[in-house]
């Protein structure tokens, strides 16, 4: 019994039996069963073919992934400048539905402006929920999804990625997703070339590869130091005086320098999270010690010309760098108290830190103030 | 005659026959059951609530949480819901893919459906496993074209997330070529044999009224003899352009809702093989270029709803102008096909409970949202 509508019918199904007698039924159906057993001794490569065995032996044997298979999210960097596309734009933090991804942004250590690069970027993949939504809002085309499913762990903690472990080559991305890559190429590499050129120093670089340059800055540096005529190559102001003597001042002036600069990282991650806890006075102390810095910095910095033989430039820059940053760290501290909810959890650490990093910061210079008097 | 007394007993939450954590009180009288309230909310995860807090776009890919074996239903109901309320335009070649893509989320619906049954009934596996390779077969073309096997997310606003890849066309139509005799198979293994007849024949019955009454919808309601459909009822998308049955039971039991499960993939199939036919000839691409993703409605309210396997899947959004929801409502069809299971229950033995339950066709990731 049929109804017809203008796009079809209503068909009322029919309950009837066939023709078959009683337990026909049953052994069609194990005809069916029987068809697949037989079938499931050869191999089925076609979607059209019902019988057959199409599974694959996974751990030995694996599928390739379509391109537009989506896992876990992960930063690009280009192969050849080392510069990773992000510009820490926030708008895969925005659109994030979980909010996973936490960004910060990348500050000129000079001027204090904005760069347009990504300090730090933390992807919590253990509540990521694949959607790919960041991959889609990326204008750099600096975030994609992974074809990595293999994230199993018993810890957790380790889940929580960030930015040295998300960095992944575009030639790897190009690998998993050619086609893909191949789309949005020309205007992801023409974006990087503009952010490249307002990147100043290291920052904006893949993680492992501002180790790599710091580790052979040093040695560079080392390498100057320890060979007198190199060193006059590379840095004509500094006379040629054993370098390996360093006087009180310098000692003084690099003690300063790397205490700061230590403070300086312990407080750097910080600032974003930190100031709820930091009470006025803290923040306080930090900018005065980060001033006391600059001022036994910048007592420090005459010295070379009276006693030249004693500080390199390198060296005075380090310290002046520190102070810099210092006061960058003191001056976002104390701007800080604007992130009221994610600091609850993490302050009485941080705020611990940047008390220590202040302290540090003080004894240095009064250190550094001390020792350039008494020159 | 031996005196006996009724019992009170709870099936679920944790129960391998109740598709998820689903409970059931039971009051029993030796094996037959005399009484059976359904309770809800053991999977509850603040669906609704989390969705006023996320922005339109971010809802989209929880909305495959809702019934995740039917992730584009889903999104495609939400999708329609925020593009009334915005006033997006659809381009065609967007709806011939959503429509290509929920039919086969029927199909894929139906045969793991249609498996979990039987598997309910006794038969461990055999269906099933002949259905889940079919299902594999389609989620691996979602997986090409979306990149996700079930949490698909692949509606966008005005369209749908990617065009269709070069390969999907020659394997969907390979698919097709396989279809009819999968589900010439499934008939034959089901429709006439003794055990399965037994076991659905009469049980279960869910009366026209009755059903209508609930509100059911979707086979279940069919199943009751009731021709309503919403493709066709209401027609949205572009189903007012394809040729479809609506296959209705007469008798409203178990077997009835099979048979008309297996004659809705048979009407799957044809309304994909129109699809394919006029796709190449639809107008626009696979989303419409000036539809915002980043939507911030204008204050007012909407009510969507589609077909999905399951049956009506609404979301009813309030906006208050701003940009997230003021008020989102899903409209669950596994939970409302769920009420009327007391009703159905009555009088049966315990092991036609878990039949009658299979018949529904419920994920409870939809009913407790």
């Amino acid at each position: 019994m049929t109804t017809e509508t203008q796009h079809g019918s209503v068909i009322v199904m029919d309950r009837r039996r066939g023709k078959l007698r009683a337990g026909q039924g049953l052994l069609q159906g194990l005809r069916v069963v029987w068809d697949h057993w037989a079938g499931s001794f050869r191999k089925n490569d076609n979607f059209s073919k019902i019988h057959g065995t199409f599974t694959v032996e996974y751990p030995e044997e694996r599928l390739p992934m379509p391109q537009a298979y989506r896992n876990m999210p992960v930063l690009l960097f280009d192969d050849e400048s080392g510069h990773e596309l992000c510009t820490g734009c926030y708008q895969c933090q925005r659109i994030c539905p979980p909010q996973v991804i936490h960004i910060t942004q990348a500050k000129d250590p000079v001027t204090g402006k904005m760069v347009p690069a990504a300090t730090e970027f933390i992807i919590e993949y253990d509540a990521c929920m694949s959607c790919g939504f960041c991959a889609e809002v990326c204008p750099f085309d600096s975030i994609k999804m992974d074809h990595v499913y293999e994230l199993s762990t018993a810890n957790r903690a380790s889940l929580t990625m960030r930015k040295a472990q998300l960095n992944r080559s575009i030639s790897y991305y190009t690998g998993i997703a050619p086609g893909l890559w191949a789309e949005v190429q020309a205007g992801a590499m023409k974006k990087l070339q503009g952010s490249i050129k307002r990147r100043p120093d290291v920052i904006g670089l893949a993680a492992s590869l501002t180790e790599k340059i710091k580790a052979r800055r040093l040695e560079l540096a080392a390498a100057a130091a320890a060979a007198p005529a190199a060193a006059a190559v590379s840095a004509p102001a500094a006379p040629a005086a054993p370098a390996a003597k360093l006087t009180p001042e310098e000692k003084a002036a690099k003690l300063a320098a790397m205490k700061a600069a230590n403070a300086n990282k312990g407080a750097a991650p910080a600032p974003a999270e930190a100031p709820v806890a930091l009470s006025p006075a803290d923040a306080k102390a930090a900018k005065l010690a980060a001033i006391k810095a600059a001022n036994a910095n910048k007592g420090a910095a005459p010295a070379p010309a009276e006693a030249p033989v004693a500080l390199s430039p390198a060296d005075a820059k380090a310290a002046k760098l520190a102070a810099i940053k210092a006061a960058n760290a003191a001056k976002q501290a104390e701007a800080a108290p604007v992130s009221v909810e994610t600091a609850v959890a993490t302050a009485p650490l941080d705020a611990k830190a940047a008390r220590l990093a202040a302290i540090k910061a003080a004894n240095a210079a009064k250190l550094a103030a001390e020792q350039g008097n008494n020159e | 005659m031996l005196k006996t007394e009724e019992l009170q007993i709870n099936i679920g939450p944790q129960h391998p026959s109740t598709h998820g954590v689903f409970r059931m009180l039971v009051t029993v009288d030796g094996e037959t059951v005399t009484d059976l309230k359904p309770v809800f909310g053991y999977l509850h995860r603040n669906h609704e609530q989390i969705a006023e807090v996320n922005t339109y776009l971010q809802n989209m890919p929880y909305t495959d949480r809702l019934d995740y074996f039917n992730a584009m239903a889903n999104n495609h109901a939400y999708a329609m819901a925020v593009e009334k309320l915005v006033g997006i335009e659809v381009p065609e070649r967007a709806e011939y893919i959503r429509v290509l893509m929920v039919e086969l989320t029927r199909i894929l619906n139906h045969a793991g459906a249609l498996g979990f049954l039987i598997n309910d009934m006794g038969a461990w596996q055999t269906q099933l496993a002949f259905g889940m390779r079919e299902r594999e077969k389609i989620l691996d073309l979602f997986e090409s074209v979306s990149g996700a096997r079930l949490m698909c997310n692949y509606f966008r606003f005005g369209g749908v997330a990617r065009d269709l890849t070069a390969d999907f066309m020659p394997r969907l139509k390979d698919l097709l070529v396989a279809m009819p005799a999968f589900i010439d198979e499934m008939e034959r293994l089901l429709r006439e044999n003794e055990i399965l007849l037994q076991r659905s024949e009469g049980i279960g019955i869910l009366p026209k009224d009755l059903a209508l009454a609930y509100s059911v919808t979707g086979p279940v309601l069919r199943g009751s003899g009731v021709a309503y459909d919403i493709r066709r009822a209401e027609p949205y998308s572009i189903y007012d352009r394809l040729d479809f049955d609506v296959p209705v039971g007469s008798v409203g039991d178990v077997y009835d809702r099979i048979l008309v499960r297996i004659e809705e993939m048979r009407q799957s199939k044809r309304i994909i093989e129109q699809v394919i036919a006029q796709l190449p000839d639809a107008q626009g691409g696979h989303i419409n270029p000036k539809a915002r993703q980043n939507v911030r409605p204008p204050v007012g309210d909407v009510y969507a709803r589609v077909e999905t396997p399951k049956g009506e899947l609404g979301f009813y959004l309030v906006s208050d102008g701003s940009s997230r929801p003021y008020r989102y409502k899903v409209r669950a069809p596994s939970f409302i096909n769920l009420t009327p299971l007391g009703d159905m229950c009555r009088g049966y033995k315990v092991a036609d409970m878990v039949v009658i339950l299979g018949s529904i066709d419920i994920v409870m990731g939809e009913v407790d949202r």
